[in-house]
């Protein structure tokens, strides 16, 4: 029986789409509290302002993250969502669960919460959504004893690492993305479980420039996978999609009616750096001008590959918009070996080059990315210890000064007086 | 005169007693002892929650510390996390 009237929600049920509404109707069968979400819900249509408050201090013994505290601020009339605490549950690398596991989810989330998830937050994690404080430390004991998973991280921690599937299944994953995400998951587990800086930092790893986890936008530190060498090149197969034996994107667009297969229309004059022509019947494509955006290589799968001397591209400073606008990460390491065999360390010394200087300098909030921006990306790739490259040149200089550091000047800073007074005696 | 490690701890806590707000950011300890790296700082800040002297505060995004004496409510604020 519906405790609420709610007449702008269930306006949300009439179309043909599937409804969240409808949803809650039919968890609130076996858990009653998903009638005071849509209670409160209807109620923040209605007066056009939310009634949940978030934070504090709810969370389980040992960690300092995993869960974000949610209240009503009407509980007399929600009592249901009086608490209703957000659970990160870390994903899966790849985000590959079995059937079982997910039931076994499922059932646990039935027994000490609202049943109601999120798969996935843009974190990456699973999340619970729905649970009352008291609930929180069974639920987490059941968690990882039982199913053996972990929470994942919020507030100022290490948020959990997510990957695209990478070699598993993508033939153009340029390393092994689930690996390197599940190894530094573990390298850094204080820092996943227990804050660790002025505010939060994300890893992310896509195995290559078509970033299926959106690395580029979502995270401080986007690890995205390029080759050095030429793109593999089969001349044979590249006639073969410009006879129309092959279909174009591996068939992914064939439900429109797009013509006949144009390579100069679909394919060179979309590179983003002009870098292919064709020579007769052959394509050409001078790599020295190739940035590696996976475009041509995605229309015709069959005839081009990436190189095959790989590892990724390091961008950071991505953020949501929340404090200063949002923006993508920044070219800062044009490439790096991502390999198993060092145990990543180079790619760990890059990240511990960033968090030592941003723990000193980035302030109370401040994303690492703004931190760059608000400094400076010439000081920041000093602290990288990278040299700049043109890449890394966005726009011509509108300053016209030039600050000299000490070891770049002959002789340094400092000057024999004397010399300088028997020349300049006023 | 380098700071011991109960002489850093102590000086924490006083911070943390005295701010004029409960809720501290764990750069507000960096002075407790500016010889040690932010990082070092910050491990025994977590330390002393795990002790009990301290506890975190989370908006859902940012974590501060507190002196468990001095919070009142489980509760946070309205807005977003
Ligand atoms: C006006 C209301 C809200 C706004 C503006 C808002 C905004 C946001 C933003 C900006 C994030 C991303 C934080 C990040 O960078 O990771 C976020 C995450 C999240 N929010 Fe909200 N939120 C609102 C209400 C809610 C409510 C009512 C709930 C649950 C009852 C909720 C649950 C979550 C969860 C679970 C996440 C984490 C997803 C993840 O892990 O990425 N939010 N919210
Ligand atoms: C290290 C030495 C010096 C530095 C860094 C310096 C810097 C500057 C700067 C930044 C400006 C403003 C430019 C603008 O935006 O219009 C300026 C203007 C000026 N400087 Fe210097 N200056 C130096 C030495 C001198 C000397 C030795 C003289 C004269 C003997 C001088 C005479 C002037 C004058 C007259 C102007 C005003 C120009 C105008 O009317 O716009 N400066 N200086
Ligand atoms: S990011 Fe690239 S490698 Fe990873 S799944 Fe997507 S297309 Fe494949
Ligand atoms: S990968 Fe992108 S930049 Fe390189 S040749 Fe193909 S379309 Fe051009």
């Amino acid at each position: 029986m519906p405790k609420h009237d709610t007449p702008m929600l269930d306006e949300l049920e009439k179309g043909p789409w599937p409804s969240f509404v409808s949803d809650l109707k039919r968890q609130a069968e076996t858990h009653d509290e998903c009638w005071d979400i849509l209670g409160q819900m209807e109620m923040s249509y209605r007066d056009k302002i939310t009634h949940w408050k978030h934070g504090g201090i709810v969370g389980v013994f040992g960690y300092g993250g995993g869960i974000v505290g949610r209240y009503s601020d009407m509980p007399k009339e929600f009592p249901g969502v009086e608490h209703f605490h957000t659970v990160r549950v870390a994903q899966p690398s790849g985000m590959y669960y079995s059937t079982k596991n997910l039931r076994d989810l499922m059932d646990l989330w039935g027994k000490y919460g609202s049943g109601m998830t999120n798969f996935h937050g843009s974190t990456g994690d699973l999340i619970f959504l729905g649970c009352r404080t008291e609930a929180l430390e069974p639920l987490f004991w059941d968690l990882t004893h039982d199913l053996k998973q972990d929470l994942g991280g919020s507030g100022s921690n290490l948020r959990t690492p997510s990957c695209c599937l990478g070699e598993s299944r993508c033939e153009w994953s340029c390393y092994d993305t689930q690996d390197i995400c599940y190894a530094l998951t573990m390298h850094y587990q204080d820092e996943v479980h227990r804050p660790a800086f002025p505010y939060k930092f994300k890893f992310k790893f896509s195995g290559c420039a078509n970033d299926c986890v959106a690395a580029i936008a979502r995270s401080d530190f986007a690890v995205i996978g390029t080759w050095k060498d030429d793109i593999q090149m089969d001349q044979a197969a590249v006639k073969e999609y410009m006879a129309g034996n092959y279909p174009s994107n591996a068939g992914a667009h064939a439900d429109g009616d797009w013509g006949a297969f144009d390579i100069q229309k679909e394919v060179i004059d979309l590179c983003p750096t002009e870098c292919m022509w064709m020579e007769g019947d052959e394509l050409k494509i001078d790599n020295s001008e190739c940035t590696r955006c996976m475009h041509c290589i995605n229309v015709m799968p069959r005839a081009l590959r990436p190189g095959k001397e790989k590892g990724a591209t390091i961008c950071i400073g991505a953020k949501a918009p929340i404090l200063d606008g949002a923006q993508f990460a920044t070219l800062v390491i044009p490439f790096a070996k991502v390999s198993k065999d060092n145990n990543y360390e180079n790619i760990i010394d890059y990240i511990e080059l960033i968090w030592d200087w941003w723990m000193e300098v980035g302030k109370n909030r401040e994303r690492v990315g703004e931190t760059i921006q608000r400094i400076g990306l010439p000081t920041f790739l000093s602290v990288m210890e990278v040299d700049p490259i043109p890449q890394h040149v966005r726009e011509p200089r509108s300053n016209p000064y030039i600050f000299w550091k000490e070891e770049e000047v002959p002789g340094g800073w400092e000057r024999d007086v004397d010399e300088f007074r028997r020349k300049h005696a006023a | 005169m380098a700071m011991s490690l109960e002489e850093v701890e102590a000086a924490i806590i006083a911070k943390a007693n005295k701010s004029p707000k409960p809720q501290l950011y764990i750069k507000d300890f960096y002075k407790c002892d500016s010889e040690r790296k932010p990082r070092e700082i910050k491990n025994i800040a977590n330390k002393l929650v795990t002790k009990g002297e301290l506890m975190f505060w989370s908006s859902g995004s940012t974590t501060m510390y507190a002196r468990p004496d001095r919070i009142k409510n489980e509760e946070g604020d309205s807005g977003v996390n």
